[in-house]
């Protein structure tokens, strides 16, 4: 067996070493070249039986393995009246045993390893991963692959995934800024099904049969895509997962197509009324996709905006400037196939809500109107060249950013042309961007906190708050049955 | 100056006796002149470091009165030096002399007073500051270091307060450590705090996003009641009233006493040179005076004598906290309290299996040993299935059942070999991210050296059952523990 160790990288890395003399200014050093190019993903395709593609990687580093299995089934999947299937589903898949094992048996044997062995069920993928030491990988592949493919959601399981989820619901209203970021999205995609979440009624409703359903329809090997890394030898594990897998059969699944529209949003105030010191923020609106052709100038305007932490002119007016709060800034979110969103964000006082509010759009105002500075403009491409080679520190996450872009219908050469396109990026594009997606007349301003200290506001914005907007108070809803609570 | 006790320099080489051999942990380690330490982890292949510094100083080196200043100084670090944040230095720092004259007169009036002072006159100071404020912001380059490091490819960009530590964090491409070295060498001696009073709001704020954490203010109360006379009684963030009155000049007294070489390490992880990182660090590191010899804390905690109870109310879930003290991080009884903190905890631990799982009293549980550096904590928690009605006091008894059995009854040897199992793996799992190994390293460096994460997993394979048995008869007692029930109700 040809033993190969992966090239990883090709790395040209040439250290001039520059004397002894100590600089006395940032400007003077002088840095030795250093040329990186990005792993291919082909590289490290591999095709498994039953058309089960991976990324794989030897890495025999320290004598561990690491085991990813992204399954193209997510909670979008399930109708409203189920919401809450995917919870279940994370929290019974290795818990409710398989058809051979108990569930007990399976958590039992991987924790005497020493491994751990895990599901998340996320927006449009669910993962399945596995850590374990090297010496167990052949036991490690039996458990994870039988826990993939014949799960049998044994109903003690079930009862105690229903009942931690059910307190859990209790809890949702408690933090802050949980609440924001339900509420936003809900006022931003309306009623969708990204929006659907789990009720009392809609957890119990809930079977068994439910989800060996969803598991017998999705989980099935063309829609999986592992990522591997790890200490061993990659011909022999394509053959070990092969022979396990042998008698696994795809299934046809129909993906339900799901409407791309979304209501525009009333601009102005929503305010959500808790008894806290704070008032938590969030001002914006829908974003873009990030296959969008706009998506390297979006991410390098947000970086000068608000997202490039201290170097960025919200967090530095906001918090540096002013110490109005300890986090602020703007971001754009992205899901796989739906716009994501944009917004500002502040947690501050009550008495400096309306304030921060008031600066954070100034500067939306600002980089639609200004030009970005010189200076800006190469603090945030240089930061995203330099820090290129981040994505690929280590070998599991190299593996599955790999594994992400396939499942996704990225191209392969995402990352050979990422910095290619980020320094195509100008000073005009910036404008012309912050312009198309940032309309601040458009926008839904959403605070949770205390309405009274909030609203009357400070010396520098006394309120009230009608002066950001149209204010309107939104009831929280019981998390429990879906429905509004009615002010005592 | 005591030069006479410098040592030379000494590039000690490979140091990995045959235990750290066997888990992987291949520390390079290079001591400079004034005392200060360079550790070296190579990772070859992806040209990047992690570069991180750690300060042996925390909220445990603060007295009352001045709780949260090791955290309100680490956000200081920030704001520049002689060299960054400032065009023009002596301009920028005889407005700060007027500012801090001013606000000095604001501090005593309004806080040394009964009655809070002459409101017009703090006023009028307060005025009279805001203009200078204004007027200091020509010579100011905000944030300058942070700017630097990220045009630079700088990730992981961090800076943390624990109890005991202090950490700054980078990650770079491998050509730019030297920029790490430069910056970071210039802070240690040369840190100037300038926007200091900006800067104390914004920790305040911080401290009001953890106040509206559910139930952080409850927890905060237990912890002040559970450490009585060590400095562990107060969170890191400090109390409010100590960060509102909190001066300028604590912070320079702050940072003179605990910002030196001596008192601090550098880590480097990733793809490296040593022979090159050795020599910046001499030239950088090596060229700043040792300073004093710092006192370790003085206030140990007590013996507790009695039982504790806290109860408490609020928006947040009900849950029962069991905190009962326990000796040191080091202490031969840690190794074995912490494996039965393993053999309790998990979904395949004691306590899932009896209060979630066969009783159904319970969503989740958990059990955690705590060893810290001067004091240490083993702490059960439980939330209460309240669809059943289920009360944190039945957890309660529940849990101190599940005591007695471990202490009548010991533990079976297959749930120790798994409790070390696991641990041992973890160890090695962190090992795969070169930040959270530097930070492993770096910090156990500063108190009983890096050796020590060898020397415990070592002393953990040979924990016995009657180990076990021993150290939950000695320390699981009524007169060592605090307990602490939290029910939810709706509003504060």
């Amino acid at each position: 067996m040809k033993r190969t160790l992966a090239l990883f990288v090709a790395i040209s890395l040439i250290f001039v070493f520059i004397g002894t003399g100590q600089v006395k200014s940032p400007q003077d050093l002088k840095f030795p070249a250093l040329k990186f190019d990005p792993p291919d993903p082909k590289a490290y395709r591999t095709v498994f039986a039953q058309n089960l593609r991976g990324y794989v990687q030897e890495d025999h580093s320290l004598p561990l393995v690491n085991i990813s299995a992204i399954v193209h089934f997510g909670n979008i999947f399930t109708p409203k009246d189920k919401a809450g299937a995917g919870q279940l589903l994370e929290g019974t898949l290795i818990k409710g045993g398989t058809k051979t094992r108990e569930g007990s048996a399976i958590e039992e044997r991987i924790d005497f390893l020493g491994g751990t062995l895990s599901f998340s069920v996320d927006e449009q993928t669910s993962t399945l991963s596995l850590s374990l030491m090297s010496k167990d990988l052949e036991e490690g592949l039996g458990l994870f692959f039988d826990v993939l493919m014949n799960p049998e959601f044994r109903a003690d399981s079930l009862a105690i995934s229903k009942g931690r989820l059910i307190e859990d619901l209790k809890q949702a209203n408690d933090a802050p800024s949980a609440v924001l970021a339900r509420e936003f999205e809900t006022l931003l995609y309306s009623d969708h099904p990204l929006t659907f979440r789990p009720t009392k009624a809609s957890i119990e409703g809930i079977t068994q049969g439910n989800l060996k359903a969803i598991q017998a329809q999705y989980f099935s090997p063309k829609n999986i895509i592992l990522a591997v890394s790890g200490d061993f030898n990659k011909a022999e594990l394509v053959k070990k997962v092969n022979a396990i897998i042998s008698s696994w059969k795809n299934t046809k699944v129909v993906y339900p197509t799901f409407s791309q529209k979304f209501p525009d949003v009333e601009p102005g105030v929503y305010f959500i009324q808790k008894k806290i010191n704070q008032g938590y923020v969030s001002l914006g609106q829908l974003g873009i996709k990030d296959t969008d052709p706009d998506y390297s100038a979006v991410q390098v305007m947000n970086f000068i905006l608000g997202g490039g932490s201290f170097t960025s002119r919200i967090t530095s007016k906001v918090r540096s400037d002013e110490g109005l709060a300890y986090n602020t800034g703007s971001r754009f979110t992205y899901r796989w196939g739906f716009p994501g969103t944009f917004s500002g964000y502040v947690q501050t006082k009550s008495a400096t809500v309306g304030y921060a509010i008031s600066l954070i759009l100034k500067e939306f105002e600002r980089i639609r109107k200004e030009p970005v500075t010189d200076d800006e403009m190469a603090t945030a491409i240089n930061y995203y060249l330099e820090s290129f080679s981040d994505f690929f520190t280590a070998p599991a996450m190299t593996m599955m950013n790999f594994a992400r872009l396939e499942m996704q219908g990225k191209p392969l050469d995402y990352y050979k042309t990422y910095r290619d396109k980020i320094k195509s990026v100008t000073k005009e594009k910036v404008m012309e961007v912050a312009n198309k997606y940032i309309h601040p007349d458009k926008m839904a301003i959403m605070i949770v906190g205390d309405w009274e200290p909030c609203d009357k506001g400070s010396d520098k914005f006394p309120g009230p708050l009608g002066k950001l907007g149209k204010v309107q108070r939104i009831s929280l809803r019981d998390p429990l049955t879906g429905e509004e609570i009615k002010p005592q | 100056m005591k030069r006479a006790f410098l040592s030379m320099a000494v590039f000690l080489g490979i140091i990995s006796f045959l235990a750290a051999a066997e888990v992987g942990l291949d520390v390079k380690e290079h001591v400079l002149p004034n005392g200060m330490k360079i550790l070296m982890i190579q990772r070859p292949g992806v040209p990047r470091v992690v570069c991180h510094i750690y300060y042996k100083v925390g909220s445990i080196n603060e007295r009352p009165g001045t709780t949260g200043l090791a955290h309100l100084h680490e956000h200081m670090m920030f704001k520049g030096t002689k060299m960054m944040g400032v065009t023009n230095y002596e301009e920028d720092a005889a407005i700060d002399r007027r500012i801090d004259e001013l606000m000095d007169k604001i501090y005593r009036e309004k806080f040394w007073k009964q009655d809070g002072g002459d409101k017009e006159k703090v006023a009028q100071w307060q005025k009279e500051a805001d203009d200078l404020i204004k007027m200091e912001k020509k010579y100011i380059i905000k944030d300058d270091l942070w700017e630097l490091y990220m045009k630079n490819g700088g990730t992981g960009l961090n800076a943390s307060t624990s109890y005991e530590v202090t950490g700054y964090y980078v990650t770079l491409p491998a050509n730019k450590v030297e920029l790490q070295m430069l910056l970071e060498s210039d802070r240690m001696q040369n840190a100037y705090f300038r926007e200091f009073y900006s800067e104390k709001d914004v920790v305040m704020e911080e401290r009001r996003l953890s106040e509206n954490r559910p139930g952080y203010l409850f927890d905060e109360q237990v912890r002040a009641a559970f450490f009585t006379a060590s400095p562990y009684h107060w969170e890191v963030i400090g109390w409010m009233d100590d960060l509102r009155k909190v001066m300028k000049q604590d912070i320079i007294a702050f940072n003179k006493r605990h910002y030196t070489p001596n008192n601090a390490v550098a880590i480097y992880v990733g793809d490296l040179n040593p022979d090159t990182i050795i020599a910046m660090a001499e030239k950088y590191f090596g060229q700043i005076p040792k300073g004093p010899d710092l006192e370790p804390i003085r206030t140990y905690e007590p013996p507790q004598y009695s039982e504790k109870r806290l109860s408490g109310e609020g928006p947040a879930a009900s849950r029962i906290t069991m905190m009962f003290h326990i000796p040191p991080d080091g202490h031969a009884d840690t190794q074995p309290l912490s494996l039965l903190a393993g053999i309790l905890s998990g979904d395949t631990g004691r306590l899932y299996k009896s209060l979630v799982k066969e009783k159904d009293l319970a969503t989740r549980v958990m059990a955690m040993a705590n060893p810290m550096w001067y004091a240490g904590s083993f702490s059960f928690m439980g939330y209460p299935k309240t669809e059943k009605n289920v009360e944190p006091e039945q957890l309660e008894k529940e849990i101190w059942a599940e005591i007695e059995k471990i202490k009548t009854e010991g533990v079976k040897p297959e749930e120790l070999e798994k409790a070390k199992n696991k641990s041992e793996a973890s160890v090695l799992r962190g090992m795969q991210n070169p930040m959270f190994l530097a930070m492993r390293v770096g910090r156990a460096e500063l108190n009983r050296g890096w050796r020590s994460l060898v020397e415990d997993l070592a002393a953990m394979k040979k924990v016995t059952e009657d180990d076990i048995k021993k150290v939950a008869a000695k320390y699981f007692v009524k007169d060592n523990v605090t307990i602490a029930i939290y029910k939810r109700s709706m509003g504060r």
